[in-house]
């Protein structure tokens, strides 16, 4: 199998089978949070998936040419922590200084981009299992989007759960986690759907 | 290089890495908001799931509080 087609594999595997939010329950605070309008969390999927793919591309070098050969490789929560928090702040400074429009629609989701345990999760599984930085990349954009189509169609959901009949008990965050619950076992489906490959 | 070197470049990558986070938070609390957007951090929506104490809008969630409870009396 070429390295391409893995690479797509890998991406579509992260994104939909392996999904970080229904399957690992990375994030799930952005994920309950920001999803109940379809624009807030479209602005929310967006910036996470600029921070993931930039967080990998610096961490997986960091710890394969510099934490381990140093022998310190128990550093890299640290590092990576380091490293996200910093990402976070500069790319925060940089729209808020020169994209008004941008910092509006985006501006309020960067903090909560830190606390994201979904861009550090990435990191530490790309390095714990020993990708190599192409697998790593993959990784990273399929999980990330994974993360952005799964925000958006779960708030799309819950848009459409305001206007429904729902019980006064199940109103509000419950039927939003039987919804969440419906999705996971949705993709849980497609488990094994690259297995005679 | 030996694995001392190694070590050395990674303590001051590290400590590059810290001070980078230092200035940039600190440049990011002094630069002012742009013109139209002084009224995006007191939304409900958008807040009310996070417990992020750090973020540099924490200090408005007693308003969303305010807001909510606003909310209920209507």
């Amino acid at each position: 199998m070429s390295d391409f087609v893995t690479f797509i594999l890998a991406i579509i595997s992260a994104m939909l089978i392996d999904n970080v939010v229904l399957s690992r329950f990375y994030g799930i605070c952005p994920f309950l949070g920001v999803s109940k309008k379809v624009k807030s969390s479209l602005g929310m999927g967006i910036a996470v998936v600029f921070v993931i793919l930039v967080a990998t591309c610096v961490c997986w070098p960091l710890y394969t040419y510099i934490l381990e050969p140093a022998g310190i490789p128990f550093m890299d929560t640290v590092a990576y922590i380091l490293v996200i928090a910093s990402l976070v702040q500069l790319v925060g400074l940089f729209i808020k200084k020169y994209s008004p429009s941008l910092y509006k629609s985006l501006g309020i989701y960067l903090p909560l981009i830190t606390t994201n345990c979904a861009v550090l999760g990435v990191v530490q599984t790309n390095t714990d299992t020993g990708l190599r930085f192409i697998d790593a990349l993959a990784n990273g954009l399929g999980t990330s989007i994974g993360f952005l189509v799964i925000i958006v169609v779960f708030s799309c959901i819950r848009t459409r759960l305001e206007s429904a009949n729902t019980p006064k008990a199940f109103k509000g965050l419950p039927i939003a986690l039987i919804t969440a619950a419906i999705m996971a076992i949705a993709l849980m489906g497609l488990q094994g759907l690259f297995a005679g490959i | 290089m030996t694995q001392t070197e190694y070590l050395i470049v990674a303590i001051i990558i590290l400590v590059v890495l810290a001070v980078t986070f230092i200035v940039s938070f600190v440049l990011y609390k002094r630069t002012p908001k742009p013109k139209g957007c002084e009224d995006i951090e007191i939304s409900e929506e958008k807040c009310a799931g996070c417990n992020n104490e750090s973020c540099a809008f924490y200090k408005e969630k007693d308003s969303i509080e305010v807001l909510k409870n606003k909310k209920e009396e209507k």
